[in-house]
């Protein structure tokens, strides 16, 4: 973008959440890097990622913080949750229990974000379909009683992955545009940038720590 | 990782789990958890007294560690806790020893390189301001023969 100092409009924030070795780091790592990480330890405490996309010809930048699904990290991890505009759910399509706790794990999403907070829920391992432990309708089902996206995903193959990241920022970039999101809500979990720059002089690089003379 | 490095904790999260540390203080018995919670909260404070709190706590935790997943997560945060308080040498050997427990542990491996970058940039910048003293001291040097070559 010729225009502004960021090269973004909207910062959006993402959590994602659910039980221990669903994939939550994988479907990060998939998304941020385009690529599979096998043999992935256990995550510890929280993980950090970027990525700029494009909405209706708007650059947004994504600040996902990947939590870990240990119970250990349970009650700080819940920190997280403030001001997130997305939260991505994630379940093992191959573990019936990481579906069952998707309640608790909702609850959480519900009483620690806003209530515009997008809630997008993720089926992830969808490429071992031989091993499925929860049915597709069972879950659409779920989503839908609970007014919530719906995906089943892969992280080794990238199936859908990117749908779920983007389709959530299409649904937080709507709720802008209807007026149900306010930006100036403290707790909206998006930034705007100024898109046109304040010093038309101004280049635009984004700025930079490392060419700072202090 | 250096958002997850330097970002820093809301006072009143903090302020929460040191509640719930200081309540099972006072009822005399700590839970592993607890006290996980309050030190991990405490090295996140901006205040460098909360940060060698929060690793004194980490460091007893260690001690009765009973599984290499809750040694790494303790050691990790230890590690961070150096890093926040800038001792640098110190918080690889919390990365090192990580490494044996988990070789390919990434976040373990990104905290390294990032450690060690900040080792690489703070020595530059030593050296650059020695640099500069020693060119300010040439100066004055100079400065006094020219002066006293002119008298």
């Amino acid at each position: 973008m010729a225009a502004g100092p960021y090269n973004y409009s909207y910062i959006f924030k993402y959590i994602i959440i659910g039980d221990m070795g669903v994939g939550k780091s994988c479907l990060l790592h998939q998304f941020t890097e385009k690529k599979f990480m096998a043999d992935c330890p256990h995550t510890i405490g929280v993980e950090f990622g970027t990525r700029i996309i494009e909405v209706a010809s708007q650059k947004i930048k994504l600040q996902i913080w990947d939590t870990a699904g240990q119970e250990r990290f349970r009650a700080v991890t819940r920190s997280y949750y403030r001001g997130a505009a997305g939260a991505l759910m994630v379940y093992d399509i191959t573990r019936r229990s990481t579906y069952n706790h998707l309640s608790s794990w909702l609850t959480d999403a519900r009483n620690l974000t806003n209530p515009n907070t997008v809630i997008f829920l993720i089926g992830n391992k969808c490429d071992l379909d031989a091993q499925r432990d929860v049915t597709y309708e069972e879950a659409k089902q779920f989503a839908e009683e609970n007014g919530l996206m719906f995906l089943e995903c892969s992280a080794k193959t990238g199936e859908n992955v990117e749908d779920a990241f983007l389709d959530t920022a299409k649904k937080i970039y709507q709720n802008i545009q209807d007026g149900s999101l306010d930006l100036n809500a403290a707790e909206s979990g998006v930034q705007h940038k100024p898109a046109t720059p304040r010093n038309p002089i101004t280049t635009d690089q984004p700025p930079n720590k490392e060419n700072c003379s202090c | 990782m250096e958002t997850i490095v330097e970002e820093n904790i809301d006072p009143n999260d903090l302020k929460k789990f040191e509640g719930l540390y200081n309540e099972q203080a006072r009822r005399g018995h700590i839970s592993e958890k607890t006290q996980f919670d309050y030190a991990w909260c405490l090295i996140r404070s901006r205040y460098v007294s909360d940060m060698h709190k929060g690793i004194a706590l980490l460091e007893d935790l260690m001690r009765i560690a009973k599984d290499d997943l809750s040694q790494r997560d303790y050691l990790f945060y230890i590690a961070v806790g150096f890093v926040r308080i800038k001792e640098y040498e110190r918080a690889l050997k919390y990365t090192e020893a990580i490494r044996k427990i988990e070789p390919n542990n990434r976040q373990a491996q990104q905290l390294d390189g990032y450690i060690k970058a900040k080792m690489k940039k703070d020595g530059l910048l030593g050296m650059a301001i020695v640099g500069g003293a020693v060119l300010a001291l040439g100066g004055l040097v100079g400065a006094t023969i020219a002066a006293v070559k002119k008298k």
